[in-house]
């Protein structure tokens, strides 16, 4: 990165942070929630992201995170519970879980963890089916009101949008510094050679958990801000399917490129959307790209600057 | 370098959503409807009817100069059988000011698009059939159907009036069939039918093997099948293979065109209550009927007809109001009566309550020779 570069690095951030924030204001409450929608994706993308991406885990169980983050922040809102409340608790719930779940990884690697964790996922949705008492089952739960800070109801489409990135941004920071942190090249060591990282002092067996555990945490914060977002939960929006999609988000993007995540999102949530104008063909469009895109990047979108650099 | 400016390219492509709210303007002299309804994912099957139905009735209409003088414009919009999709496409719908909102069909669906539609006060018009969804006293949601709630009574009563004592329910696990479950299972329980075996079976499933295996088990007189289109065609399929002979019972699905369609000679035998047909014993329905086939290749079914006659609804009663107004149209709407002599693309007579359910008559069929024959013909509840 040439000098130039790295000083204009800076400011185009917090510009783009910026534009972002603001962007409400020149959209109709559709825009505004398809934004919103891509900023709850993007969280649980980052998530996913240092599962996959950064400790080179496999996960097809992200959106089974999304619904327990989900599901707690649906119940604890119909339970009275404040929204500061709400979200810490979303998050611890699904780091312990992410925990239990990283066990299996400590054993099997690639396709057969990926098996273990795609029978996560489909035990969680029968949970969220079949506990009935807890979740309302198929039915889902209804109502779940926008939350209130401080006083402050973030009802209006943009407030909750704004309350939504400004978690976004904050757990990117967190993200960043993480992964800035020796805990960020302990990562990038197991996943690159993990042998020669238990060599050299690093717990492969901790960091492969940590790995899971802060992703579905990530997830859980996502799930918390989803539930009232659209107000409704069902089992049918945390299947295999939807895990499936948030890898994509993430392998589209640039798995362990720090943001692959919030290009994949705008692949996966916002792409649909503008192709709509191709009606009954405009899933079939979609589907094209991916293909070519995955044929043509298996980096994903941001390894097209790699290929630039090259001579 | 390159990359960050690869990523603030995209990033501004992002920027640029502007196009996610702003719509042209709309001309004057059409009045625009906007379907929320399920065109991938699993409620396809019920979606692409529904569509094919609503299609059918704005062509008649804009053929025949529209409503008020007025051409409709449709815009079908694929919620993809998702909830947050679903809420998706309403608010982008609301955010073009429609007339109307079409659809959807899932209840999921309906329930977060209901929401959005009540907020803005606009009508919408949907294909869900779950008991609840009206039940939440919202103001601008109307039913296209019987609701489960209005159609099992009959279905129970059909079972006590042939004698059967005990039954097995074999339902599909998702909001349709649990709602369509609890509903049968108390109705069921207040004639005194027993239940001898539930068997809960999952959307998608492929292999009824061990279902059909334990339901026949269980001895009862009847069996009672609840699921959707697809689902309902392999259980059948596998019960046939299984010999099973005695009464298969259902409500609408079971019985309907496309299940008779997917599981051939299979459904010949299979009873029960629909509360839409396009065999109906009506000269108006039978038009219908071989009009979509006509058009479409293939029958239609209850889906089909809800499309098509939520249409001529919001026509009959946009024209009796004589103006475009949305509050006054759900208005005139709840209590109101509305005869099909009067206003044919009704197809059938219907009266809407204060929640937006419907009654009109229904009916008992069975499946002889791969068709539809109506055994019986029920009145209205009479309830609204």
């Amino acid at each position: 990165m040439t000098g130039l570069g790295k000083s204009l690095r800076w400011p185009v951030l917090i510009l783009a942070i910026i534009a972002l924030a603001v962007l409400p204001t020149s959209l109709k409450s559709y825009g505004v929630y398809i934004l919103t929608l891509w900023a709850v994706y993007v969280i649980a993308g980052m998530g996913l992201n240092l599962t996959v991406g950064y400790a080179g885990q496999i996960s097809l169980g992200q959106a089974a995170f999304l619904g327990i983050g989900a599901y707690t922040a649906g119940l604890m809102a119909k339970l009275g519970f404040s929204y500061l409340l709400i979200v810490p608790a979303s998050a611890s719930i699904c780091f312990l879980v992410g925990l239990g779940l990283g066990f299996p990884a400590l054993r099997v690697q690639h396709h057969y963890l990926a098996f273990a964790t795609l029978g996560f996922n489909m035990l969680c949705f029968l949970v969220f089916r079949n506990e009935e008492w807890l979740t309302g089952g198929t039915f889902g739960m209804n109502d779940i009101a926008r939350p209130v800070l401080f006083g402050w109801h973030f009802s209006r489409a943009a407030d909750f949008y704004q309350l939504t990135f400004g978690i976004t941004v904050v757990l990117a920071v967190l993200m960043a510094l993480l992964l800035r942190s020796p805990w960020g090249r302990a990562f990038a060591a197991l996943r690159d050679n993990p042998i020669r990282a238990e060599s050299v002092g690093i717990s492969t067996t901790f960091y492969t958990l940590m790995a899971f555990a802060i992703g579905a945490a990530y997830a859980g914060v996502a799930g918390a801000l989803f539930a009232p977002l659209v107000g409704f939960i069902e089992p049918a929006s945390f299947t295999v399917t939807n895990s499936l999609a948030m890898l994509l988000m993430v392998i589209v993007g640039g798995q362990g490129r720090f943001f692959g995540p919030a290009l994949g999102a705008v692949i996966v949530v916002l792409l649909p959307e503008w192709l709509r104008f191709a009606a009954d063909w405009y899933l079939a469009v979609f589907g094209f790209m991916i293909v070519v895109m995955m044929v043509w990047m298996p980096g994903g979108l941001l390894s097209l600057a790699d290929r630039w650099k090259r001579p | 370098m390159i990359k960050r400016r690869t990523t603030l390219k995209l990033a501004t492509s992002a920027l640029a959503v502007p196009a996610l709210g702003i719509t042209g303007a709309r001309a004057a002299d059409t009045v625009k409807m906007i379907d929320d309804v399920e065109l991938s994912g699993p409620g396809v099957t019920s979606g692409s009817m529904w569509k094919n139905g609503v299609d059918m009735a704005i062509k008649e209409i804009n053929a025949g100069g529209g409503i008020l003088g007025r051409q409709i414009e449709v815009s079908h919009q694929d919620n993809q059988s998702q909830a947050q999709i679903a809420k998706a496409v309403a608010t982008k719908a609301i955010d073009d000011e429609p007339y109307v909102i079409l659809g959807p069909i899932f209840s999921g669906d309906v329930n977060v698009s209901s929401a959005v539609a009540e907020t803005a006060e606009t009508p919408m018009f949907m294909g869900g059939e779950a008991a609840n969804l009206t039940q939440q006293g919202k103001k601008y949601l109307f039913r296209s159907s019987l609701s489960q709630s209005a159609a099992m009574p009959k279905v129970a009563n059909y079972m006590q009036k042939v004698g059967i004592k005990s039954v097995v329910i074999v339902w599909i696990s998702n909001d349709f069939g649990k709602g369509g479950h609890d509903t049968m299972l108390k109705e069921l329980n207040a004639r005194g039918i027993k239940v001898l075996a539930d068997i809960p079976t999952e959307p998608g499933q492929m292999d009824y093997t061990s279902v059909v295996v334990n339901a026949v088990k269980a001895g009862a007189d009847a069996i009672f099948s609840y699921k959707n289109e697809e689902e309902s065609a392999r259980f059948l399929i596998a019960l046939r293979k299984y010999g099973y002979d005695k009464p298969v019972i259902g409500e609408t699905v079971l019985v309907s065109q496309r299940v008779i369609e997917l599981a051939g000679t299979a459904a010949n035998g299979a009873r029960g209550h629909v509360g839409l047909t396009v065999d109906a014993p009506n000269p108006l329905v039978l038009a219908f009927g071989a009009k979509f086939k006509a058009i479409y290749g293939y029958a239609s079914d209850h889906n089909g007809i809800k499309g098509y006659t939520s249409i001529y609804l919001i026509k009959a009663v946009t024209e009796k109001l004589g103006k475009f107004d949305r509050k006054a149209l759900a208005a005139a709407i709840h209590g109101g009566s509305f005869s099909a002599k009067q206003y044919p693309g009704l197809l059938l007579d219907v009266a809407f309550d204060a929640a937006g359910d419907l009654d009109r008559e229904s009916y008992l069929v069975e499946v002889r020779d791969g068709k539809q024959v109506i055994t019986e013909t029920l009145p209205p509840l009479g309830k609204v």
